[in-house]
């Protein structure tokens, strides 16, 4: 999956990479489990909110497009019992985000792990609410 | 429906094979402590039941000490349904190789639950299940929410589980006792944030009009030796049984039972009894393991719920987001 000028690959039917089931919502509703994206970018923006945390990413396509793409996690607390915090992820950060795709087409997905490319630490983002860790 | 039997268990495998991938595709080193395998509690001989000092079981913490409920991710309810043997549909057809290797979390792990059936794929359009009593409306209602991946489920809308779905939406839960005050009170973290009073001081339900539908209905309590028993009624129509979409009535009538064989250890039994849905009453039963480590969080759904921003109907139009 690592890619030489980032930009993005949407993978077709390549089930084992589907991931992270959802607590709070239908994670099949929304997200297509064949739509596997791999994403690399800069982070524009963080909603360390719940039911789900958000954060959005500036994508540079081959053709030297940006695209902004939203990108669902866990809630907070779950993710903070998985390790995160808030300041996990700032802005400007450049990660590598792996996930789905939503069915309907549109620009968002569903994270499973971030890469921070600085440190390149690999974080799982899904919704940890799977169950509830030990922490 | 009874005739889909091979579809449903064709589904099933499916789920279960989604389910020993998920580890597989989510898992990743170091992200999650070693959560002492699937006993989930501290590795040594199982710790007694803790008890009050007036020799009831004590359901919630020891004094001095942390710990929550890991209420576990049941997402259909009819694989708990307890059969004439005695034994669960899952304890019959347990899951296997549900990928060891990686993070507690994302495997989903714990001797129950884990997400059955709701990783990446979704249910595969499972249909209603023999197992389950459905009266032929809510097997169609089942299999219309099965469909349709469960997209109207309410508890993407952030609201409340209502009945045995507490002790299935997997976030912490603390059962606090209030023996002075003839009262346990049950404290759930996730589905919504919510708290639910059970009286124990022997009251019976309010009848007619005096009860009140609500979303978890009304609880009386009472030991039987070391079970606790608690009596449910006064449900209304907003919830589902679980996240595969089993629908109930208002005339759903829930008997739970409540006991900790061991300090790590909550057995769960529910028996559900609702005319209006299902031919007769059915029982499920799990456990819920203890975290001796772990304390509740803040958790309000309803802060930034993007999933109902984008949520759009049977004909594709938004339900309560902005028309594109």
């Amino acid at each position: 999956m690592r890619m030489k000028s980032a930009a993005f690959v949407v993978a077709a039917g390549f089930m084992l990479a589907t991931g992270s089931a959802i607590a709070h919502h239908s994670f099949a509703a929304e997200f297509d489990a064949n739509k596997t994206i791999n994403l690399k970018g800069v982070v524009t923006k963080i909603e360390w909110m719940n039911p789900h945390t958000y954060f959005y990413l500036d994508v540079t396509g081959p053709d030297g497009k940006v695209v902004n793409w939203g990108m669902e996690m866990g809630s907070p607390n779950g993710l903070m019992r998985a390790g995160w915090t808030r300041n996990t992820l700032k802005v400007g950060d450049e990660v590598t985000v792996e996930g789905s795709q939503a069915k309907d087409g549109t620009y968002v997905g569903n994270a499973r792990a971030v890469v921070l490319a600085a440190s390149g630490k690999r974080l799982f983002a899904g919704s940890s609410q799977t169950e509830t860790p030990q922490r | 429906m009874r005739n889909h039997l091979r579809g449903a268990l064709l589904s099933s495998m499916i789920a279960i094979l989604f389910t020993a991938f998920l580890g597989v595709g989510a898992g990743q080193p170091g992200a999650q402590p070693a959560a002492g395998g699937r006993g989930r509690g501290p590795a040594g001989p199982p710790q007694p039941t803790p008890r009050l000092p007036d020799g009831t079981p004590n359901l919630g913490r020891v004094p001095g000490e942390k710990g929550v409920w890991n209420v576990p991710y049941i997402t259909n309810m009819g694989e708990r349904v307890v059969e004439e043997d005695g034994k669960t549909y899952v304890e019959k057809h347990p899951p296997t190789g549900r990928g060891r290797g990686a993070p507690a979390a994302a495997r989903g792990d714990a001797p129950l639950g884990g997400g059955e059936g709701t990783t990446g794929g979704g249910r595969g359009g499972a249909k209603s299940e023999p197992q389950v009593p459905f009266q032929p409306w809510a097997a169609a209602v089942y299999d219309y929410n099965s469909k349709n991946q469960s997209k109207y489920d309410p508890e993407g809308y952030c609201l409340p589980p209502g009945g045995p779905r507490l002790m299935a939406t997997p976030y912490p839960m603390e059962i606090i006792q209030l023996p002075e005050q003839k009262r346990i009170v049950m404290i759930f973290e996730g589905a919504t944030h919510i708290w639910r009073e059970i009286y124990m001081d022997g009251r019976p339900h309010p009848q007619g009009d005096e009860l009140n539908p609500t979303y978890l209905g009304h609880s009386v309590g009472r030991w039987e030796g070391d079970t606790l028993v608690v009596d449910v009624v006064g449900f209304n129509e907003q919830t589902w049984m679980d996240y595969f979409g089993h629908p109930h009535t208002d005339m759903l009538h829930v008997v739970e039972k409540f006991s900790r064989p061991t300090k790590n250890s909550l057995a769960y039994e529910a028996t559900f009894d609702d005319p209006g849905a299902y031919t007769r009453p059915f029982t499920v039963r799990w456990n819920i393991n203890w975290n001796p480590t772990s304390e509740l969080t803040e958790y309000i759904c309803q802060e930034n719920n993007k999933y109902l921003q984008r949520l759009t109907d049977d004909f594709g139009q938004p339900i309560f987001g902005r028309k594109p």
